[in-house]
């Protein structure tokens, strides 16, 4: 179908009576880590669509660091996320993680822990590890102080697209972007302004 | 120091910004990605809100303040090239011209982080964060779409050849060119347009784009003198519609 609206364009195909289920038309996912303070650890925001890593962080920036503060950010492709089974309750998604140590050409992993369910996912620290079942094993060891956490992510160092020392200029002028917070124009006061001259008149 | 030579720097910068910063906003809501869209339109607020800072200055130097000398002038008093003001198109287009654009108005602010004109250093040292993301941004989507398909291939190339020329147009010479360089105010267009080659050059390299044969090509000139396509008008009486309305409210 051929249209200037590109919603019609996006629409399926007329199809075959019978065919396999197209893949989705779409970008992969990326996974963003926000550090909103020098000293902070890094906090994981969400996902952006895009169609390398290099992108993903560019797009990442505008998407999660337009508003509140920024001192830096990384992304990693959703498929090298390695995750723990989600517990409840007062079950520790450390528990079921064997602790059986592996040998092999150790790599940096990045190690997350989810503290609350519905939260995100918190930077707890880094382990050596050869493989990403290891590096929860290590993760294990070092950051599991008994207190319960409710579901653990490994990511290989080298699989995160970091913000180089040069780019942490990127949100210098941050601070001052307040017009981009509704709160700033102070709807509410200039309304209650106006309706106040309307009862006097 | 030459006020008339920084003045009709400070509004051709101002007036660029501003002008394409409102072209580049039209595609909020339209992006091709959401994040595409988010980042696009922060990207035209940063322009905005440096042409503000520009007619900021400008102000401080005796003219009117930002508000009217954005909202109540007329096309012909405007002194930004017409590469800014030409209509989106699709959006192969107007990543090219932001591309080409941005690259240009990153180096000029890099070559004024020097600039004998102090407040005009300030601004450039200041900004430089939001000039970087600006063409890392572009940057990254020319060496992504220009390698990619031969859909997006053959359409960055018949954008990039059909900007060319408007965007040599960025470096129309001022009547006060040697004034700037002889007070180290800005180097001057003849410079800029020399490094902003090199570093366009640089990127469609590595990109199986082609770089348009720029030394057979006509500049299109005109706009830093008020001479403006018929694309400038319309766009300014949609951009001040709403402050004519009511020149004096307060928002």
């Amino acid at each position: 179908m051929n249209s200037l609206d590109p919603r019609v364009s996006r629409l399926p195909q007329i199809q075959e009576p019978v065919s396999l289920k197209a893949p989705l038309d779409q970008f992969g996912t990326f996974e963003v880590f926000v550090q909103p303070k020098e000293g902070k650890p890094f906090q994981h925001e969400g996902i952006v669509h895009a169609p390398d890593i290099e992108l993903a962080w560019v797009l990442a920036k505008e998407t999660f660091t337009r508003r509140f503060t920024c001192t830096s950010l990384y992304v990693a492709d959703t498929r090298d996320v390695y995750v723990s089974p989600l517990t409840e309750g007062e079950s520790n998604a450390y528990d079921p993680i064997p602790e059986t140590r592996e040998s092999g050409i150790k790599k940096t992993y990045e190690i997350y822990h989810l503290a609350k369910r519905g939260r995100q996912h918190v930077h707890a620290g880094t382990v050596q590890a050869a493989t990403p079942q290891h590096a929860m094993t290590e993760a294990k060891l070092q950051f599991n102080t008994g207190k319960t956490v409710y579901n653990v992510w490994a990511i290989a160092n080298d699989a995160i697209r970091f913000t180089t020392p040069e780019e942490k200029e990127l949100w210098l002028t941050l601070s001052e972007k307040k017009f981009r917070d509704a709160s700033d124009y102070k709807g509410g006061d200039k309304l209650k302004e106006f309706l106040e001259r309307k009862l006097i008149s | 120091m030459n006020n008339l030579a920084l003045k009709e720097l400070l509004y051709k910068m101002a007036d660029d910004q501003l002008i394409l910063g409102h072209r580049n906003s039209e595609w909020t809501g339209f992006g091709p990605l959401l994040e595409e869209d988010i980042a696009f339109s922060s990207m035209a607020q940063d322009k905005v809100g440096q042409s503000l800072a520009l007619y900021t200055l400008l102000q401080t130097l005796g003219e009117s303040d930002p508000d009217t000398i954005a909202f109540t002038r007329n096309a012909s008093r405007f002194h930004n090239c017409i590469l800014v003001e030409l209509p989106n198109q699709e959006y192969d287009f107007s990543l090219i011209r932001h591309f080409l654009f941005d690259t240009a108005e990153a180096l000029r602010f890099e070559a004024l982080t020097n600039s004998a004109y102090e407040p005009l250093a300030q601004l450039a040292r200041k900004i430089r964060g939001e000039l970087r993301y600006h063409t890392l941004h572009a940057n990254t989507w020319m060496k992504q779409l220009g390698s990619a398909t031969e859909e997006s291939i053959t359409r960055l190339q018949k954008s990039l050849e059909a900007a060319f020329p408007y965007a040599l147009g960025i470096f129309e010479t001022s009547p006060y060119e040697a004034e700037l360089i002889d007070q180290k105010i800005f180097a001057g267009e003849a410079a800029l347009k020399e490094k902003w080659l090199a570093r366009i050059e640089s990127v469609i390299h590595q990109t199986q784009l082609q770089l348009p044969d720029w030394k057979t090509l006509t500049p299109v000139y005109g706009g830093r003198e008020g001479k403006h396509s018929e694309h400038l008008q319309p766009l300014l009486d949609e951009m001040s519609e709403v402050f004519r309305i009511d020149p004096t409210a307060e928002w």
